[in-house]
C-alpha cells in the first residue's frame, strides 16, 4: 500500500467530511420553499417517480399561474428509498436546511408513521398518501391524507363484491405489507359484518412470482369472487396467472394493478372479468380538467398519469390555494386545510374530517371487452 | 388431483429459474471461491441487456440473443478485471462486501439507465401454452425447464471433457498447483467469470418473459439462489439444480398445504436445517470451511 | 494499534468528541449522529463475532430487532417502564443467541454467513406475519419515551448525550475485553482452531461467548433504536442491515473498536452527504465503498495508524 494512495484517500475523505452544510434558505423573499420526501431509488421508486413528475408539473403550473401572491414556489425533493429510517433522515434534512413552508410525504404508511413524530415536532403542515388507518388514528394534527384510507378502499371493494357482483363466497389474496395486511383485515371484518364469511384468505410476498397455490386454494374452497390487494407489478402478474390457470370467477383488484405501469404488462384478455376499485378514474370523459392534465402529463413525461400521481398534483393545487388564502404561517395554513370541505380537485373532491382524512370515494372500473380501455362502472362513496 | 399436478408443474417452472440463477452463482463459487452477493444483479443485467436489445433496439430474436451474450461476456470480463483481480487476495468477508457494493452500484446504474418502470421481455413462445393432465403450463416455462436440463449436460461436458473445463476445475481445486502445472490461471479465472455472466444473461432472458423485469428484481432472486445452492450443496452443479427445484416446489406446495404467509419461512427453515444436519447439502463438497 | 490504549481514554474521547458535537451540530446532523452512535454499538458487538472470533454472521440485525421488538412490545402492550424493558430485552436476546449459537456455530465461513442470513430472513417473515404480537408490517408505533429524574429524554440533542454514555461504556468494555485473556482466546480460536484447542481453549464455548457478546451489544443498540425512533417495523431489521453492519466493520477496520465506530459513522453519514448528487447518489456511495475496499484493505483505521500512530483516531470523526 503506497503512501500516495493513502494520502489521496485521506484528502478525499477530508474533502467529504468538510463538505459544507448548506446554509438554511430564507423563507422570506425568493421563492416559497416546499419539501417533498418521496422514494426516488429502490423498490418503491416506480410510484415515487410519478409523485416526482406530478409535483414538478404542479410546481410549473402554479408558478405559471402567478405563483402565490406573486411569489414563485420551489419544491425541494429528497429520497426516502424503501426505508423508514431514510425517510426520517430526508424529512429532518429538509426541515433543518430548507425549512419548507409545507411538506409532501411519501405514500408508504410505515414511512409516514416513522416521520409522524418529526412532523409534529417541526409543526409544519404536511400531506401524505399512505393508506394505513393507523397513520390517521395517531391523531397528528399536522398530517393530511390525500388518498382514500386503506379501510375506505377495502370497504369499497367489499361493496363492489356485494352490490355489483352480488357474490357470497369471497376469497381474498393480499400482499404481505402494511397495505395488503390492513386491507385484507378490513375486508374480512366488513364481509363478516354483512354475514358473509370469506372462504379463504391467502398471502403472498412482495417479490413472489408464482401465485398458483393461493389461487387454486381459493378455487378449491369454492370462492365465487377473488379480492386482490396488490402493488403494481405483482398485481399485473396475479391477473395474468389467474387467466393462465383458467380461473372463471370474477376478480376485484385494488387500484395498483390498473395503473399504467402495470397495465402495459397486460393483454386485453388478462383484464377479462376483472373489476378494478381504483382511487380515481383517469379518463378524458371525466371532464376537461382531467383531459388537460392527462394530455399534458403524457406529453411531458412520456408515460400515462396514474391516480397516485394525480393525488399529489391535486394536493399541490389545494395547498397553493391554501397559501393564497391563509398565508404561509404554519398554523393558519394547517387550520385552512383542516376545515376544507368540497374542494374540487381533478381526481376527487377533498373534504377533511377531524383525523385528517379527506378522500372517501373510489371508482369501480372495468375494461371495455377486448381492449385495455377502462370504463367507469360506478362511483362508490364510503363515509 | 389436477390442482396438485398444476402446483407441481408451477413449482418446477419456478424452481428451474432459481436453479438457473444458482448455477451462475455456483460456477463462480467453485472456480474462484467468491460468494457472489451480486449474483442476482447479474441476472437483472441479463434481463435488461435483453430489454435493450429486443425491446429498445428491436433486434430479431437470434441477433438480439447473441447481442445479449456478447454484452454479458464483456461484462463478465470487466467484472473480473475491475473487481475480482484487485480484491482476490482479500479475506472472504471483504470479498462478500465487495460484491454487495458492486450489486448496489449495478442496481443504481440500471435505475439511472432504465428508470423504475417495469418491462415485459418478449419470448419467441409468447401466448402458447400446453395442457396436460388437467394442468396448464406456458410453453415458455416448459422451455425454461428444458433449457435448464440441457444446460446442466453442456456444463458437465465443458467441465469434465474439455481441456478448458478441466483446467478451470484444476484452478478451483488448487490455484498454486495449477499455476505450477503451467496453466494460465488468470485466463481460466476470467473464463469462469465470463461463464457466470453468460449464464446470468441466459437466466435473465428466460425469466424476463415469465416475471416482469425491473431494476430491483436482483436481490430476491439471489436470496432464493442462495437457499437453493445450500440445499443442493455448495459448489455442486447437480446440487444447484436439485436445490433450485426443491426451493421452487417447497414455495408453491408449502403455500398451498401449509401456509401462504409463512411459506418462505419453510424454505429458509429447511435451508438452516440442512446447514446444521447436512452442510454439504444433497450433492455438495465435504470440506466445510473452504473459501 | 488502538487496542493498546487505555479503554478509559477511549471512553473519555468518545464522550468529549460526542458532547462537543452535541453542542454545535444542527438537528439533522444530530439525528444522523444518533443513528451512528446506535449503529456503532451494534458494530462494536459485531466485532466480537467477526473481528475477534472470525464468525461471519449475517444475522446481526435480527438480534437488534429482537431486542427492539421486546422493548416495544413490553412497553406498549404490557405497559412496562422502558427502564425495566431494556434489561429484559438484552437478557432475552443474549439467551436466545446462546441457544441458537450452540448448534449454529459448528458452521464456519460462508456456511455460517448464509445460515445466519437465513435466520435474519426468517426473523423478518415472523415479525411481518405475527400480527397479534408484532403488529405485522405496520410495526409498533408510540413506544414510550425514557424518563430520567422525571424528565423525558427527548430531542436529538439529549438523546445523543444519553446514547453516548452507552457507546462509551460499550466501547471501553469491548476494548478491555479485547486485551484480556478471553479476548486473546477468541483470536486464537479464530487463527488456529486446533492449536487453540491444544492449549486448553474450549473453542466451541469461546465461539458461543463471542456470539452472545455480539448479541448483547446488538440488543443494547436495538433497545436504543426503539427508544430513539419510537416506531419500529420489520423493515428496520431486514437482512440488508446485517450486511451493512459487516460492511461498516470492514470499511472501518476489522478487529478494531475504533474501526467499528469509524465505519458506522462513515457509512451512516456518507449516503446523506452524497444526496446532492440526486438520483446517482447511491451509485456513488457504492463506488466509494469499493474504492475503500480496494485501496484501504485494512479499513479506515489504517489511515490514521500509519500517519499518526500515537493519536486517538476518534478525534477525527
Amino acid at each position: 500500500m503506497s503512501m500516495t494512495r493513502q494520502a489521496f484517500l485521506a484528502a478525499a475523505f477530508g474533502a467529504v467530511l468538510a463538505f459544507p452544510v448548506l446554509p438554511a434558505a430564507a423563507q422570506s423573499g425568493g421563492p416559497i420553499l416546499i419539501g417533498a420526501t418521496v422514494p426516488i431509488t429502490g423498490p418503491l421508486s416506480l410510484t415515487g417517480k410519478q409523485y416526482y413528475n406530478s409535483l414538478k408539473m404542479a410546481e410549473e403550473d402554479i408558478n405559471a399561474a402567478g405563483g402565490i401572491s406573486g411569489r414563485k414556489i420551489s419544491i425541494a425533493f429528497e429520497d426516502t428509498q424503501a426505508s423508514n429510517s431514510t425517510a426520517v433522515n430526508a424529512f429532518v434534512k429538509l426541515a433543518q436546511e430548507t425549512k419548507p413552508a409545507f411538506f409532501f410525504l411519501s405514500s408508504y404508511s410505515t414511512q409516514n408513521l416513522a416521520v409522524s413524530p418529526e412532523v409534529a415536532k417541526v409543526g409544519v403542515p404536511a400531506v401524505y398518501a399512505g393508506g394505513a388507518d393507523v397513520v390517521s388514528a395517531a391523531g397528528n394534527p399536522w398530517m393530511f391524507r390525500i388518498r382514500p384510507a386503506d379501510s375506505v378502499a377495502a370497504r369499497a371493494m367489499v361493496l363492489c363484491a356485494q352490490t355489483v357482483l352480488k357474490v357470497s363466497k369471497p376469497g381474498i389474496i393480499y400482499i404481505q405489507n402494511d397495505f395488503g395486511q390492513g386491507g385484507a383485515n378490513v375486508a374480512v371484518k366488513q364481509f363478516e359484518a354483512a354475514g358473509i364469511k370469506p372462504v379463504g384468505v391467502e398471502a403472498y410476498g412482495q417479490n413472489d412470482k408464482d401465485f398458483s397455490a393461493q389461487m387454486l386454494s381459493l378455487r378449491s374452497k369454492g370462492a365465487d369472487v377473488i379480492l386482490l390487494f396488490n402493488y403494481p407489478q405483482d398485481g399485473a402478474m396475479l391477473l395474468r396467472q389467474a387467466k393462465m390457470l383458467g380461473l372463471k370467477m370474477p376478480v376485484i383488484t385494488s387500484s395498483a394493478a390498473l395503473v399504467p405501469a402495470a397495465m402495459q404488462l397486460l393483454t386485453p384478455a388478462d383484464l377479462d372479468n376483472v373489476w378494478g376499485v381504483v382511487d380515481a378514474f383517469i379518463d378524458p370523459s371525466v371532464g376537461p380538467r382531467m383531459k388537460d392534465f392527462m394530455t399534458r402529463y403524457k406529453a411531458k413525461f412520456g408515460v400515462d398519469a396514474d391516480p397516485y400521481g394525480l393525488a399529489y398534483y391535486d394536493a399541490a393545487l389545494l395547498v397553493a390555494e391554501g397559501m393564497r388564502k391563509a398565508g404561509l404561517e404554519p398554523k393558519a395554513l394547517r387550520d385552512w386545510i383542516a376545515v376544507t370541505k368540497d374542494w374540487p380537485g381533478i381526481g376527487h373532491t377533498f373534504s377533511y374530517d377531524a383525523h385528517g382524512n379527506g378522500i372517501f370515494d373510489l371508482a369501480i372500473v372495468k375494461a371495455k371487452p377486448g381492449t385495455k380501455t377502462l370504463q367507469l362502472v360506478q362511483h362508490v362513496s364510503v363515509k | 388431483m389436477s390442482d396438485l399436478i398444476q402446483l407441481f408443474v408451477n413449482g418446477l417452472a419456478l424452481g428451474s429459474v432459481y436453479a438457473l440463477a444458482a448455477i451462475g452463482f455456483v460456477i463462480v463459487y467453485s472456480a474462484t471461491g467468491v460468494v457472489n452477493f451480486a449474483s442476482g444483479q447479474f441476472v437483472m443485467f441479463g434481463t435488461f441487456a435483453g430489454v435493450s436489445m429486443l425491446l429498445d433496439a428491436g433486434l430479431p430474436w437470434a441477433v438480439g440473443y447473441l447481442a445479449v451474450f456478447v454484452v454479458m461476456a464483456v461484462f463478465g470480463a470487466g467484472f473480473f478485471a475491475c473487481l475480482y483481480l484487485p480484491l482476490r487476495k482479500s479475506p472472504v468477508a471483504t470479498m462478500i462486501i465487495g460484491t454487495v457494493a458492486i450489486g448496489i452500484l449495478m442496481q443504481n446504474v440500471a435505475l439511472l439507465a432504465f428508470g423504475s418502470w417495469p418491462f415485459r421481455l418478449p419470448s419467441p413462445l409468447d401466448g402458447l401454452s400446453v395442457h396436460m393432465f388437467g394442468a396448464v403450463i406456458s410453453a415458455h416455462a416448459l422451455m425454461v425447464v428444458a433449457v435448464t436440463a440441457l444446460l446442466v449436460g453442456l456444463l458437465w461436458f465443458l467441465l469434465h471433457r474439455t481441456p478448458v473445463g478441466i483446467g478451470m476445475r484444476a484452478v478451483a481445486q488448487d490455484m498454486r498447483a495449477a499455476r505450477l502445472m503451467g496453466l494460465e490461471v488468470n485466463r481460466l479465472l476470467a473464463l469462469s467469470w465470463i461463464l457466470a455472466a453468460l449464464l446470468a444473461g441466459l437466466a435473465g432472458l428466460l425469466l424476463g418473459p415469465m416475471w416482469f423485469a425491473d431494476v430491483n428484481m436482483g436481490d430476491p432472486i439471489a436470496l432464493k439462489a442462495f437457499a437453493a445452492s445450500i440445499i443442493g450443496g455448495f459448489g455442486s452443479l447437480p446440487g444447484a439444480i436439485a436445490g433450485g427445484i426443491f426451493v421452487g416446489l417447497t414455495e408453491v406446495l408449502g403455500a398451498s398445504y401449509i401456509s401462504s404467509a409463512y411459506k418462505d419461512l419453510i424454505a429458509f427453515g429447511i435451508m438452516i436445517l440442512f446447514l446444521l444436519v447436512r452442510p454439504q447439502g444433497l450433492f455438495g463438497e465435504r470440506i466445510q470451511d473452504r473459501g | 494499534m488502538a487496542t493498546r490504549r487505555s479503554p478509559l481514554l477511549l471512553a473519555a474521547a468518545i464522550l468529549a468528541v460526542g458532547l462537543a458535537l452535541s453542542v454545535v451540530l444542527s438537528e439533522y446532523n444530530l439525528r444522523l449522529l444518533n443513528l451512528s452512535v446506535i449503529t456503532a454499538i451494534a458494530v462494536i458487538g459485531f466485532n466480537f463475532a467477526f473481528g475477534l472470533a472470525g464468525l461471519i454472521s449475517l444475522g446481526h440485525a435480527a438480534f437488534v430487532g429482537m431486542s427492539a421488538y421486546t422493548v416495544a412490545i413490553l412497553t406498549t402492550a404490557t405497559g412496562w417502564s422502558p427502564w425495566a424493558a431494556i434489561p429484559m430485552a438484552v437478557a432475552g436476546t443474549v439467551l436466545f443467541s446462546a441457544l441458537i449459537g450452540y448448534p449454529l456455530l459448528r458452521l464456519k465461513g460462508h456456511y455460517l454467513a448464509l445460515a445466519t442470513l437465513g435466520l435474519n430472513v426468517s426473523f423478518f417473515i415472523i415479525t411481518a406475519n405475527w400480527l397479534s404480537l408484532t403488529g405485522g408490517t405496520n410495526g409498533i408505533p408510540g413506544i414510550p419515551q425514557l424518563r430520567l429524574h422525571g424528565y423525558f429524554i427527548s430531542g436529538e440533542r439529549y438523546f445523543l448525550r444519553f446514547g453516548l454514555v452507552f457507546l462509551a461504556a460499550v466501547a471501553a468494555a469491548a476494548l478491555a475485553f479485547q486485551r484480556s485473556r478471553h479476548g486473546r482466546a477468541m483470536i486464537a480460536a479464530r487463527d488456529d482452531e486446533i492449536a487453540a484447542a491444544m492449549s486448553g481453549i474450549d473453542v466451541t464455548r469461546v465461539r458461543v461467548a463471542a456470539f452472545a457478546l455480539s448479541a448483547a451489544c446488538a440488543a443494547v443498540a436495538g433497545a436504543l433504536f426503539a427508544e430513539h425512533v419510537r416506531f419500529i417495523a420489520p423493515e428496520d431489521f431486514g437482512y440488508v442491515h446485517s450486511i451493512t453492519y459487516l460492511a461498516m466493520l470492514i470499511v472501518g477496520g476489522e478487529g478494531s473498536v475504533v474501526g467499528a465506530i469509524l465505519g458506522a459513522v462513515l457509512l451512516t453519514f456518507l449516503p446523506e452527504w452524497l444526496r446532492f448528487l440526486g438520483n446517482a447518489y447511491l451509485a456513488f456511495f457504492a463506488a466509494m465503498m469499493l474504492a475503500i475496499l480496494i485501496f484501504l484493505p485494512r479499513g479506515l483505521v489504517s489511515l490514521f495508524r500509519r500517519r499518526a500512530p500515537r493519536r486517538i483516531a476518534e478525534g477525527r470523526s
